[in-house]
């Protein structure tokens, strides 16, 4: 195991290459398929193989921003980067995540940042899973109803086309998504998302890919891609600044990306064969279990959040896989049969 | 008290002077070093004694030399290697049979 060892002189440890490869895959995985940086996975990760916290961020980072580009690339071919959409996002978020910041250091100088941050992250990571898990109940309820009666009760109209019907200069239609609405609208849900990430102090993916689908209404693949288009531009600009600061070991994100390329890639054809409330659905599961990890750490069980974490990515991007390849067999049988029945 | 007794005694109190002088500019050298505001950051240094000649030791010089270039280039980097491995790793699964066009999208 000795020759996969390497030496970061930047962050001035020996590190093994294997476990940054895999490191790299799993949140690459996860990454292209839910549309989101991995930030809570991966830094948790170097750090509990012995990197030093700062570096674990800088370097998560910069790596984040060469994978959200494998996954844009992708998803884009894929028809699911909306760029009006994700161009009107990030003008939002960057206004909000610097009303964000001031507000941390308002919370800050009033002594209260530690415990309203702390309380605030738990109730939204429990918030955002609980109502995506509930729509994915009600929705499987609904298709149950449609099944026993067809051509029954037409859907409800729902908050994100309450939304999309404000009519507030200047209208835009977004071809990517199929969403025609005021301007304001992403700009707004961007603003929104992006002070709730720079209070949480993450990168706000998480946040970003529900809003998309329940603010704005985007199908969920498009949530998934756009997000990503916006993970790809924070990543680089995180990438930079903490560069400058002297926080990036580029040698271990050169490692990560080559793992983070192939699992990007292959989180982000998964999507393919998956349908969206399949996705809203493992992806509740997986802000759940990023809950747990968030509050073991609060209890100073530093070791066992990092572990679960850790293990909760593998097991995620193993279902992911699973479904990539189930989806490849089921692809592949449906073209034999039709080339032999003359199709 | 006898002669010795009293040389004896007279050393002891000598040694005892010694001993509370030096102790005393240690005490003050000590307190003299407390901090009496926090400490400067230290700057980060790449340890390149024992690295061999290659890409990790230019990155690590650099890195001592100019962190403004050192930022550009994780960036540059970054970017390029995001763009020219997402090109490598779709041609990849494209050899895999899969139909990589446009997605309809199922809810």
């Amino acid at each position: 195991m000795d020759w996969f060892t390497i030496y970061l002189p930047i962050a001035g440890i020996h590190f093994n290459v294997l476990v940054l490869l895999l490191i790299g895959f799993t949140v690459g995985v996860c990454g292209g398929f839910f549309g989101i940086g991995g930030a809570w996975i991966v830094t948790p990760a170097l750090n509990i193989f012995g990197f030093p916290m700062p570096y674990a961020i800088g370097t998560d980072l910069a790596h984040m921003g060469g994978k959200s580009i494998v996954s844009t690339m992708r998803h884009g071919k894929f028809g699911n980067v909306d760029l009006k959409l994700g161009v009107s996002m990030i003008l939002g978020t960057t206004v909000g995540m610097e009303l964000g910041a001031t507000l941390v250091m308002a919370l800050e100088r009033a002594g209260l940042a530690e415990s309203y941050i702390r309380t605030a992250y738990i109730i939204f990571l429990t918030a955002i899973g609980s109502y995506v898990l509930y729509d994915y109940i009600q929705h499987t309820r609904r298709q149950r109803v449609l099944v026993a009666q067809p051509g029954g009760a037409a859907p409800t109209e729902s908050f994100a086309q309450r939304l999309q019907r404000v009519h507030i200069p200047p209208m835009i239609h977004c071809r990517a998504s199929g969403v025609t609405c005021s301007l304001w609208l992403p700009v707004l849900v961007g603003l929104t998302t992006g002070i709730v990430a720079a209070v949480l102090g993450v990168g706000g993916g998480f946040i970003r890919m529900p809003a998309l689908i329940y603010l704005v209404g985007c199908p969920t693949a498009v949530a998934v891609g756009t997000d990503l288009f916006e993970v790809m531009i924070t990543g680089a600009y995180g990438a930079f600044t903490y560069g400058v600061k002297g926080r990036v070991e580029l040698l271990a994100a050169i490692w990560m990306l080559f793992g983070a390329a192939a699992g990007a890639q292959l989180g982000t054809v998964a999507v393919k064969y998956v349908r969206g409330y399949s996705i809203r659905l493992l992806f509740a599961v997986t802000i759940f279990i990023a809950c747990a990890s968030v509050i073991f750490k609060q209890l100073g069980w530093q070791f066992v959040s990092s572990v679960t974490i850790l293990t909760a990515g593998v097991a995620i991007s193993s279902v992911i896989l699973w479904w990539l390849v189930r989806g490849v067999r089921d692809e592949r049988r449906a073209r034999r049969s039709s080339s032999e029945l003359g199709f | 008290m006898n002669e010795q007794g009293i040389r004896a005694t007279a050393g002891w109190r000598r040694a005892a002077r010694a001993v509370g002088v030096v102790a005393g500019v240690v005490q003050a050298h000590v307190l003299s070093a407390a901090p009496a505001k926090p400490a400067t950051k230290l700057v980060n240094v790449a340890d390149t004694r024992d690295m061999v000649p290659g890409l990790g030791r230019w990155l690590a010089d650099v890195y001592n030399e100019n962190l403004w270039w050192y930022g550009a280039i994780v960036v540059v980097t970054m970017v390029v290697m995001g763009v020219g491995l997402g090109l490598v790793v779709d041609r990849l699964v494209g050899l895999l049979g899969i139909d990589l066009g446009k997605l309809k999208h199922h809810e």
